[in-house]
């Protein structure tokens, strides 16, 4: 029975050959955009669970109120870990200690590579459960060894056994490899970690390291805790609150010490107020309903043109229901036809999708592929499937088998004007999706464009930063910097404790005159030389820059305007700063430099002269040479300088585009949903559209022979599709305004929802409606009207 | 009125030619009452819709008021067909979802007439046929006889010069098919030429001329006193 069921559901399939095409194609991009959707959602969901502990790992934070405002961050104090090592054994199984994820150059040979990798105490490895190739976890015990990632070992030996093996590291100190783990996987937030080297050597070779063991008060360590079995995060949180305090009363910052678990680490990282507000999730959400979504979208296409076609197949369901079928057995029939759809739709969409993930994989910086082995994938996908084809089979099925026999033979059945109103509302919904997504697509890109748009305050035009992580480049600024300039290929060239794309440092401690005694002031500190100026092409808007000719300036300041506004005073430019007990003079105001967020206000921020706290030379290329020639010529000053590393360099105009890659990708995404979302609706109204024009093809011929012109045909037909999308666009206007006011408000810098952005998507959804329309509408209004005539 | 010589139709489908008009000549005067009769398949239709221009020949000459039209392309003849010419159909076709006025009052909005002058020509119309007391009903809800009447004042409303009627009482019965047939006997009386093709003796006696066609000729013409 069920076989004949399907047998009679194929035929009708092939003998509607385009019908059915339009619906399996529409169904399986639909299935297929919900597929990606869903992959993408597992990623994330099952970020970090590559860590067996996965559960019972934490990273240790604080909260510190400054001006009133609470921060959150995974800075911490070296002394905290040994405390809560030793006080709370009860509560942790292990708290181990982590530098950042800094690059480091690692040589073995001529073989030389910038690889990021942490210092990490000895149980790093045990607790992240690094999958060891050779070697073993407890390889860091050796103050001078190395455990390195599959990867970095491929690239420093090759085939050859790397155990034992020396690196020389940053050029200066030689370790012994002990072990080779398998590279942690893209979905980690430890993926960068492509080494661990041992804490020991850490104190060993950096002294600012070893005198921070006792500082309670120097934030600039990574703390991580696994806790015991039974222990629960809340609790131990609430337990370990006041380590760092206690230590402190006087601590104005009110360090408050918490737990943050590894489950929360990549869904759940941005806090508000000490409190975790949200993160990433925010996009699970909202790519699973825009998942959700196309796919409702392309259901609402099936059960529309089957209740379309659904007409034309009413005398079958008289002629059935008169030779004695039931009711349930034309629900059957009907529901075998759309699961049939279904199972096409199901295989065109693994195709769609194995021929795109690596598309939407790059799109999304993601490495996924489809989970061929996974049951859980197929379970999913298979009852999702089936579920899509009844729901979407429901509708047609049960209005079919409804029909009324003796009217339908008859011939006095009609499908009367209000047939069509369920499928108008749904081609409103339709549109509504698309239209909604059109705009929110344009205030996207609006948004990113207004911030790219935003003046920097500097000029970024061939300036390179170039890391200072070997001891080679210390303490030769003037030989370096003339033996550049000699090159011709630099314009100029300073140091800086920043890049212009980032402030690593913030502090605190500073007074002037009329200080509200009451106000934490925290500001962006950057040590730079006498030449910054120069190089970055700073804009100033009162005072001078540093100079060489007063010995004085070794104690000036400038400031940028953002802390001229915030220390309030009319004239700043010769009056003092005192900053940890010694006065500076205030030298100069400059506009403000976007270093960091292009989306947040500037921080206030203060430079000051100081050779000894360098992180980054900033060179700036001589404009009149090729970027590629000038970079040669500077490439073999710092070789020569610096002969045991390679010569790296980042262009600050990519730097800085860099932080624009979230939002891009953000944009880049909404436009192809958008996009997907417009070609469904189309199929849809395209297949509805034709089958307009057949239910009325006589209709047509006897106006053509009243004398309708095709121009006065194709208004008529296109007419009742015009006025939809009118609706659905009355509809999405709110309903766009309302969320994309609500995604520009996380950002401070931001632009305006202008009118023309509705207009132009409206009309924009309206020219595609009509240019999809029209074909059908032309094409029935060009025949040959004796044709559709004669048939009756 | 028309003059039509040596006029070819052939259908050509995937195996066979059919030839529905072969080198048939005809002439109607202005005024006249024509009525066509032949055997089912012998070309009826296809003359009339050939008259119509809803159709073209392969060969011939169709001369229309003195005009060669053979060549005319779509748009001309379209143009030419709604001023000149109205159509009634055996199976009336009417459209479904427009009421009896708004169906007579279609010809109307395609040539453009404005709507006073509309309103006044489709009443008097309808008044005419008789179904004016109908006029806000659909077709589904009209007898076959008031449904042929709406179509025939549909035919008229712009007042043609030729009518052309495809069995326009095929569908009806007698009582019906006398009303329609004395309806047009009134609109040729006041001045309109109707060719009209019907199998009915009966009703081809309402004619002046009655022309026999087999296998796409003439082969016969009866003058009617
Ligand atoms: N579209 C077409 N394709 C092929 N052959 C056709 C087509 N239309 C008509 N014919 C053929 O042309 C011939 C004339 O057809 P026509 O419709 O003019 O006949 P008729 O005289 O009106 O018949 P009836 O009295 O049954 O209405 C017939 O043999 C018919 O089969
Ligand atoms: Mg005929």
């Amino acid at each position: 029975m069920l076989q004949n069921y399907f047998k009679i559901a194929l035929r009708t399939l092939l003998r509607n050959k385009a019908f059915s095409a339009i619906n399996i194609v529409g169904l399986s991009v639909g299935m297929a955009v919900a597929m990606l959707i869903g992959l993408w959602i597992f990623d994330e969901i099952s970020f970090d669970k590559y860590h067996q502990k996965y559960d019972r790992l934490a990273q240790v934070m604080q909260n510190q109120t400054w001006n009133g405002v609470t921060g959150s961050q995974t800075a911490m104090p070296l002394p905290l870990a040994p405390e809560l090592r030793a006080k709370y054994s009860g509560d942790f199984k292990n708290v181990v200690l982590s530098s950042w994820n800094f690059e480091h150059i690692l040589a073995v040979g001529d073989r030389k590579f910038t690889k990021t990798g942490n210092f990490v105490e000895p149980k790093f490895p045990e607790m992240f459960s690094f999958k060891m190739l050779k070697g073993s976890q407890k390889g860091l015990k050796d103050p001078y060894s190395i455990l390195i990632s599959e990867s970095v070992a491929t690239a420093l030996f090759g085939d050859t056994d790397p155990i034992n093996k020396i690196i020389k590291v940053d050029n200066k100190t030689n370790v012994k490899v002990t072990g080779v783990y398998e590279d942690l996987p893209h979905n980690t937030t430890l993926s960068e970690v492509t080494y661990v080297l041992p804490w020991e050597m850490y104190l060993a070779t950096e002294s600012w390291v070893k005198n921070s063991q006792d500082q309670w008060n120097n934030n600039s360590f990574q703390t991580f805790a696994e806790l015991n079995p039974n222990a629960d995060f809340d609790k131990v949180s609430a337990k370990i609150r006041l380590v760092k305090f206690n230590h402190d009363k006087q601590d104005a910052a009110k360090p408050m010490v918490f737990l943050h678990p590894m489950s929360k680490w990549h869904l759940y990282s941005e806090f508000k107020d000490g409190k975790i507000a949200g993160g990433r999730i925010q996009f699970v959400w909202l790519f699973g309903i825009i998942g959700v979504f196309v796919l409702l979208l392309a259901c609402i296409n099936f059960m529309n043109l089957s209740t379309a076609r659904s007409e034309k197949r009413a005398k079958e369901v008289g002629v059935r229901k008169a030779i004695g079928s039931v009711r349930s057995q034309l629900i059957t029939q009907f529901l075998s036809e759309s699961l049939l759809i279904v199972v096409f739709a199901f295989v065109l969409t693994l195709v769609l999708v194995t021929l795109t993930l690596p598309w939407f994989n790059e799109l999304s910086d993601k490495k996924m592929s489809i989970l061929w082995t996974n049951p859980y994938f197929w379970i999913l996908s298979i009852s999702f499937s089936l579920i899509t084809g009844l729901v979407s089979g429901s509708y047609p099925a049960f209005y079919l088998s409804s029909f009324d026999p003796i009217r339908v033979l008859k011939g006095t059945f009609r499908v009367g004007r209000f047939a069509a109103v369920p499928r108008k509302v749904l081609v409103v919904i339709q549109f509504t999706v698309s239209v909604t997504l059109i705009i929110g697509t344009i205030i996207v890109y609006r948004q990113i464009q207004h911030a790219k748009n935003r003046p920097i305050g500097y000029s970024r035009d061939g300036l390179i930063a170039i890391n200072i992580n070997t001891p080679e480049l210390v303490g030769h600024y003037d030989a370096l910097r003339s033996d550049l300039l000699k090159t011709g290929a630099v314009y100029e060239m300073s140091q800086s404790s920043s890049p212009t794309t980032a402030v690593y440092s913030n502090q605190i401690g500073f007074n002037w005159e009329g200080k509200d005694p009451n106000l934490q002031a925290l500001f962006g500190v950057i040590a730079v030389s006498h030449d910054y100026a120069k190089s970055v092409g700073w804009q100033f808007v009162e005072g001078r820059d540093f100079s060489r000719s007063f010995s004085t300036d070794t104690s000036a300041m400038i400031l940028n305007e953002a802390a001229s506004k915030f220390i309030g005073m009319k004239n700043p430019v010769g009056k003092n700063i005192n900053w940890n007990d010694k006065n500076y003079r205030i030298v100069g105001v400059i506009k403000n430099m976007v270093m960091e967020s292009p989306y947040e206000p500037i921080k206030p921020t203060i430079f000051f002269i100081n050779y000894g706290w360098a992180n980054i030379i900033n060179v700036k290329l001589n404009p009149a040479m090729s970027a590629s020639a000038s970079l040669e010529k500077v490439g073999e000053v710092f070789r020569r300088y610096n002969p045991g590393s390679p010569f790296d360099y980042k262009f600050a105009d990519e730097q800085y585009a860099l932080k624009f890659s979230g939002e891009e990708r953000i944009g880049k995404l909404a436009t192809f949903f958008a996009c997907l979302a417009i070609f469904i609706s189309c199929l849809g109204i395209f297949g509805l559209a034709s089958f307009t024009a057949e239910q009325r093809t006589k209709e047509i011929g006897v106006r053509k022979v009243l004398g309708a012109s095709i121009f006065n045909l194709w208004q008529l037909l296109s007419k009742d599709f015009v006025m939809l999308v009118m609706i659905s666009f009355l509809i999405a206007t709110p309903i766009a305004y309302y969320f994309m006011n609500g995604w520009l408000k996380n950002y401070e810098y931001r632009s305006e929802i202008s009118w023309w952005i509705f207009a132009a998507s409206g009309f924009g959804a309206l020219i595609i409606t009509l240019l999809t329309v029209s074909y059908q509408a032309v094409k029935a209004a060009s025949a040959n009207p004796v044709k559709s005539l004669r048939t009756e | 009125m028309l003059k039509i010589t040596d006029l070819e139709k052939i259908y050509r489908t995937e195996d066979i030619e059919t030839v529905a008009l072969n080198k048939l000549s005809l002439e109607v005067k202005k005024g006249e009452f024509v009525a066509i009769m032949g055997p089912s398949g012998c070309g009826k239709s296809t003359l009339l819709n050939i008259i119509g221009m809803l159709d073209d020949a392969e060969k011939g000459s169709f001369m229309f008021n003195g005009e060669e039209i053979i060549h005319f392309n779509e748009r001309r003849r379209a143009d030419l067909r709604k001023r000149n010419i109205g159509f009634v159909f055996q199976s009336f076709n009417l459209i479904d979802e427009l009421t009896v006025y708004e169906n007579v009052e279609l010809p109307l909005l395609y040539l453009g007439v404005d709507a006073a002058e509309r309103k006044q020509k489709v009443e008097a119309v309808l008044e005419k046929v008789q179904i004016m007391h109908r006029r806000n009903h659909f077709p589904q809800q009209l007898s076959g006889g008031q449904q042929q009447r709406c179509a025939v004042a549909r035919a008229v409303v712009n007042t043609p010069k030729l009518i052309l009627a495809d069995e326009p009482t095929g569908n009806l019965d007698s009582t019906n098919g006398n009303e329609v047939m004395q309806l047009l006997t009134e609109l040729n009386e006041a001045g309109t030429t109707v060719i009209m093709v019907t199998h009915s003796e009966h009703d081809a006696r309402f004619a002046h001329r009655i022309i026999r066609l087999l296998d796409g000729k003439v082969v016969m013409e009866n003058i009617l006193g």
